[in-house]
């Protein structure tokens, strides 16, 4: 990467190169938005728009205090990733299940296969209210259509993972005499294991999606998607975008985490 | 990649191995229905979800809903997908760009897109306008990761060769940095408009008027499981037909790249 | 050292502890009553208001039935989506009681296979309001034509304004409905997405501020354009447990038959008044109506003819797709007992299928101020 920047500047012709220390860049990473804050924060000083239509910065953190203070904004932030965690662990690991099932019996992927990738194509959202039809539209519908979200970008990553093990292990396995067992434990998981923590990372992402959907289109309850709601029915734009901002923090550490978590097991492994 | 050539036989018979379950399923539902086992409120017959279906082919519903559909999403998509690869580019071409620019594009794009549903119908209200600029803005931010990475993603080699054949920057980039990055571009494309399709449906089922979304949203308000089946069907008939078709132009527009050095 | 216990005290002890096995038996498996209430109050507050479900939740009516009986808990639920939420909680098996669920929703539900009973009215007569932009330049509903309108989709608030809009030559072809709940429908209204939608008594508020203009409502007409809500238990609840049905009816008919007294009519609107819209509201749209007119549990040729009307519209308009048996749904039996344990069945006036009166009630002597 950093040769192609060096390659990059010298057929501009420039001779400072950018910063490089994480310090520096993320500081001048601040700028623009900083910008825009001041921007923001100076048009609702000069009453550019009323204060109802557009909060100024400032009201917004404002907002945020007192929220954390009155008690339910942690409630909502809880129940929020309650639903993400209970939907990830119970989707990605059927979609875990299934993905293996695809990847490691050719039967199964002919029989299956088909249905699950004629299932893809219906769009997530869709399922919305035949679920809430099904498990009503409390926590049961929620958390199902959470899970829902999850299986599918789990099972792929999983079953295409699978495929891809060289021919090389597979015989090596036969060569070695492996059980069925013995060939998932040793060679399949481990092999496939990059590929897998993708499709985890990216049922993360979708977890994150469906919690939000989930939250704005079935009944009220405690959650970020309900703060957004409230905003929008008692008009509240700062509480909209409180309950944004924090969605867009929660997101980025669950990336993170995700990533770390990632860059560790893969090293343990030896596969990074 | 050489086509391999299977002998019909086996062909046909993946064919029907793929075909096999939901066939089951598929009688199974009948049967259960038939025996009259199976709550309405739980699984309609198949039969009344063909009727649904055919009952809004009839009366016209059904092609007008996703004609409006499919327009607003190629609207949105070509927003984004345009603003995408403008924003894409400058990140990935540009350092200075991407020190500015990227932390406040990723720090938006964290937010599910349809957590900016209720602020933009306080800001736009419900019509058209609101739906287009978020299936605008679902489609712009794979397209701009995609982009951005490809970009980066180009070889230090190749970048070398512009230098030293002395191309200048416009030059290095339409004609090597940016063909380099194709791939990376159209699966950016690609999964722009899977999103925009996505975020189509969902918005339709926020407040609509007319669109499939909006027809599945009517079938849940007056509890007619069939339509609502009979809709997400046809949803999941047109997305593939969409992918399909996008997936076929990729095909040809990448053809050239198998013969490249 | 051992402790001799007489023999008769141990006869003593043995024969307690069975009586108390017994007792504990009659009622052995603690019973949660699940109620479901389509709708919420101001800001989303878990409150009812304008009917007799919300004279009983909010007067405890329920809860004190119930209060020596430690096995049995009440449960409410109010939901945000309405009726068209309230069914689907009930198809999922989530709900024993649909309390003051709407005609069209509990119709649509019917059609749609699930089997509930209807134990008794909750509210009739119910008036509706057109609201619109102060600035909008619509006086009447004939100049809605061409104009953008919200519905809620599959609540008795849309059966009630296709009716009046039907009635007054508009429709899909000549005006355009948008589907919002609640809030977006406000929401859209003062944004300008829409021109014009229609609400209940949280609109005269927003009158009052200026937000709105209300230039219709149906109260002349509340006789054939009202809307209806009524109390439906599940048939799975009331096979199981009759007694207990009997029961919250009992509970009902006795908030009914505060809710309904003249003599009472401050303390109904206090009650109402915990949804958070304001007083003075509930005593606008009661204007020169009495309290009974809307709070009658009576099932009377009058509102069964209602529903047979309302279930053949709901036929015609193409919303469900197959007749429903209207006939067989009544189950009066409990509301019968329980008027006439309260002595109440001469309370109420009742009605023919045409709207005329057919029998005097008591009620129609209760005043305010008398006590």
């Amino acid at each position: 990467m950093s040769e192609a920047t060096i390659a990059g500047s010298a057929v501009q012709g420039r001779a400072h190169v950018f910063p490089r220390a994480p310090l520096n860049r993320f500081l001048l990473g601040l700028v623009v938005p900083g910008l825009l804050l001041c921007l923001w924060q100076i048009a609702c000083w000069a009453r550019l728009a009323p204060d109802y239509i557009l909060p100024s910065p400032l009201s917004v953190a404002e907002r945020f205090r007192t929220e954390l203070h009155g008690g339910t904004f942690a409630e909502a932030v809880g129940a929020s990733l309650s639903r993400v965690l209970e939907g990830f662990l119970s989707g990605s690991s059927a979609g875990l299940a299934f993905g293996l099932l695809l990847g490691l019996s050719r039967t199964a992927e002919n029989l299956f296969g088909p249905l699950f990738l004629a299932y893809r194509q219906i769009a997530l959202f869709a399922w919305v209210p035949l679920l809430s039809m099904w498990f009503g539209g409390g926590e049961a519908g929620k958390i199902a259509f959470v899970s829902l979200s999850c299986f599918a970008p789990t099972a792929v990553n999983t079953w295409r993972a699978i495929k891809a093990i060289p021919a090389k292990l597979r015989e090596l396995a036969a060569v070695l005499t492996f059980g069925p067992l013995d060939y998932v434990t040793l060679i399949a998981l481990p092999g496939a294991l990059a590929g897998i923590i993708t499709g985890l990372r990216a049922s993360l992402i979708y977890a994150w999606i469906a919690t939000v959907g989930a939250e704005l289109f079935l009944d009220i309850a405690p959650g970020l998607g309900g703060l957004l709601n409230e905003g929008r029915d008692k008009f509240e734009i700062d509480l909209m975008l409180v309950a944004l901002a924090v969605l867009s923090v929660l997101g980025f550490i669950c990336a993170r985490s995700a990533a770390f978590v990632e860059k560790r097991l893969l090293l343990r492994w030896r596969l990074g | 990649m050489k086509r391999v050539n299977t002998p019909l036989s086996a062909r046909l018979r993946r064919l029907a191995q793929g075909l096999a379950v939901p066939a089951v399923l598929l009688a199974l539902w009948a049967g259960l229905a038939a025996a009259n086992r199976l709550p309405e409120q739980i699984l309609p017959a198949p039969a009344a979800v063909w009727a649904a279906l055919l009952d809004s082919a009839a009366s016209g519903d059904l092609w007008s809903n996703t004609l409006i559909s499919l327009e607003r999403v190629f609207e949105g998509f070509a927003l984004g997908a345009l603003g995408g690869l403008v924003l894409g580019a400058l990140l990935g071409l540009s350092e200075r760009c991407r020190i500015f620019l990227d932390p406040l594009f990723m720090f938006l794009a964290q937010v599910p897109t349809l957590g900016w549903i209720p602020l933009l119908i306080l800001a736009l209200g419900v019509d058209e306008s609101m739906k287009v600029t978020i299936i605008a803005w679902a489609s712009f931010i794979p397209v701009v990761l995609n982009v951005h990475q490809g970009i980066r993603d180009v070889p230090g080699s190749l970048r070398e060769l512009a230098r030293v054949l002395t191309f200048d920057r416009w030059y290095s980039v339409t004609r090597v940095v940016l063909p380099a990055a194709v791939p990376s571009i159209f699966t950016g494309l690609r999964e722009g408009l899977a999103n925009a399709w996505q975020t189509m449906v969902a918005a339709e089922l926020f407040a609509s008027s007319e669109g499939l979304g909006y027809l599945i949203s009517m079938g849940r308000q007056l509890f007619q499981l069939d339509l609502v089946l009979a809709m997400v069907l046809v949803l999941g008939l047109v997305g593939l037909l969409v992918n399909g078709a996008l997936g076929l132009a990729e095909q040809r527009l990448l053809r050239w790249q198998e013969h490249a050095p | 050292m051992t402790f001799q216990v007489p023999r008769i005290l141990l006869g003593l002890m043995m024969a307690a502890g069975l009586a108390a096995a017994a007792a504990g038996a009659a009622v052995a498996e603690p019973v949660t009553i699940r109620f479901g209430y389509p709708g919420v109050g101001a800001d989303n507050r878990l409150f009812a208001h304008g009917d007799i479900v919300a004279v009983a939740h909010a007067g405890h009516f329920i809860e004190d039935e119930f209060s020596g009986d430690p096995d049995v808990k009440i449960e409410w639920t109010f939901f945000r989506g309405a009726g068209p939420s309230l069914n689907e909680s009930l198809a999922a098996g989530h709900l024993d009681f649909a309390a003051g669920l709407g005609d069209l929703p509990a119709i649509v539900g019917r059609a749609n296979g699930l089997r509930t009973y209807f134990l008794m009215g909750d509210k009739v007569r119910d008036t509706i309001y057109l609201a619109v932009r102060p600035d909008s330049g619509i006086n009447r509903l004939e100049d809605l034509v061409g104009h953008r309108l919200s519905q809620f989709k599959g609540t008795n608030m849309q059966l009630a304004a296709d009716r009046v809009l039907a009635a007054h030559g508009l429709s899909e072809r000549n005006a355009k409905f948008i589907n919002l709940d609640v809030g977006g429908s406000l929401a859209a209204l003062n944004s300008g997405s829409i021109d014009g939608t229609f609400g209940s008594i949280e609109l005269l508020q927003l009158r009052d501020r200026g937000i709105v203009k209300i230039p219709y409502s149906t109260k002349a007409e509340a006789a054939t354009f009202g809307r209806h809500q009524s109390i439906l238990v599940t048939e799975a609840f009331e096979k199981a447990h009759p007694e207990l049905v009997q029961r919250v009816v009992n509970a009902f008919v006795k908030a009914a038959r505060f809710g309904a007294d003249e003599a009472n009519r401050k303390a109904v609107f206090d009650f109402w008044a915990k949804t958070g819209f304001p007083v003075e509201s509930f005593a606008e749209d009661f204007e020169n109506e009495r309290l009974a007119n809307r709070l009658t549990p009576v099932i009377d040729d009058y509102l069964v003819g209602r529903y047979r009307d309302l279930a053949a519209r709901v036929r015609e308009y193409g919303m469900i797709r197959k007749d429903v048996d209207i006939e067989s749904w009544f189950k009066p039996s409990y509301l019968d007992a329980a008027l006439k344990a309260q002595h109440l069945e001469h309370f109420w006036p009742r009605y023919d299928a045409d709207g005329k009166k057919v029998a005097d009630g008591d009620v129609e002597t209760t005043k305010l101020g008398a006590k």
